[in-house]
């Protein structure tokens, strides 16, 4: 009885397999313990009431999806930071290569160059403002009991500076793209290319993963509240 | 007394958790434990909802929590209260006697004692 239950519960908990193996174990022991506890022996019918007492699985998966995803939105807030300053890293990593290669523009590549750099320039700063701005907001809420109305307003506005930040940061690594073909066409060595390909690379790959992360939390969202919608008439 | 209904308990729960703690470090069941006795059986809540509250907090890191091998061998999960813990469960309950007092004054009919400023 207690192994169909956890079954049923770690199933029902599918959606995060870090959580539903920890709450897995922890469920088991109270199960056992409340078993072991039971005045009136420990067989069957005693394993029958400790489940009984526990509860719908469904309903607790639907309570641990809450915090599951208030965790994951967490995440997002500072996986945006970190790709933020990695892109920056790699940025800066491309610039000392330049220099030290003494790797110079031709002049009729300058006019072309400055504004990208400029675009480059807002676009980055942008991306930390509201980075950290959507880093802050998300870290000073606190995981609400219930999925309510007001809780998905908060969601909504961390979703859309997310979108913000990695816009931003999105035209920032585009511009970057375009600096480094500008460069590129005046190297003169394969060698010439390998530090500002690599770097790129690690650009783009940055802002691919935030994408797919935000896409991903945000698909959890929406399948948590409708998990949640349809348990709503359910106590507690 | 008789058991209380869950839709009243469900906007205190996580005060209900940190009072229980607040007697010292417990694994869910003895949480549990803790709350029905301390209630007088008042509180008799569906056992699985108090696990997604506990991680909750810990989440607010009002709580934090260890993994111990349990007498019987199994892995257990012991929560406990953090400064942060207790300092929100001194202010809820500062705001709890302050509605109590006031909610008891109106049943009764009569004026509830102001605080001095």
């Amino acid at each position: 009885m207690i192994s169909a239950y956890l079954e049923a519960l770690a199933s029902a908990l599918s959606f995060d397999r870090s959580l539903s193996q920890c709450v897995r174990r922890e469920v088991e022991d109270h199960l056992r313990e409340a078993v072991a506890a039971d005045p009136e022996g420990d067989g069957p019918e005693a394993e029958r009431r400790a489940v009984a007492k526990f509860g719908d699985p469904r309903l607790i998966a639907a309570q641990f999806a809450a915090v599951s995803l208030a965790r994951q939105t967490r995440n997002v807030g500072a996986a945006v930071i970190l790709v933020i300053a990695g892109v920056f890293v790699a940025m800066k990593a491309r610039l000392a290569w330049y220099a030290v290669a003494q790797c110079v523009l031709r002049d009729e590549m300058r006019a072309v160059s400055e504004l990208v750099v400029s675009v480059d320039r807002y676009a980055f700063w942008l991306s930390i403002a509201v980075g950290i701005t959507c880093w802050a907001y998300i870290s000073s809420r606190r995981t609400p009991a219930t999925f309510h109305s007001s809780y998905r307003r908060e969601l909504h506005r961390f979703f859309l500076l997310c979108v913000i930040a990695t816009g931003a940061l999105i035209t920032s690594v585009a511009s970057d793209g375009v600096l480094t073909a500008l460069r590129l066409f005046e190297a003169e060595s394969p060698f010439d290319f390998l530090i500002p390909i690599f770097s790129m690379a690690i650009e783009v790959a940055g802002a691919a993963v935030l994408v797919a992360h935000i896409r991903t939390v945000t698909r959890r969202t929406a399948s948590t509240a409708a998990l949640l919608g349809t348990r709503a008439g359910l106590p507690l | 007394m008789a058991s209380m209904e869950g839709e009243m308990l469900k906007g205190h729960l996580d005060m209900i958790v940190l009072a229980a703690l607040s007697a010292g470090p417990a694994h869910g069941y003895a949480v549990i434990e803790e709350i029905k006795r301390r209630s007088g059986q008042a509180f008799d809540l569906p056992e699985g909802t108090i696990y997604p509250a506990l991680h909750r907090l810990e989440q607010a890191r009002l709580l934090t929590s260890r993994w111990v091998t349990a007498e019987s061998g199994r892995q257990r999960r012991v929560y406990a209260l953090t400064r942060r813990g207790e300092s929100a469960l001194a202010e809820q309950r500062a705001v709890w006697r302050q509605f109590s007092d006031a909610i008891g004054g109106l049943l009764a009919g009569v004026r509830p004692s102001r605080r001095p400023a």
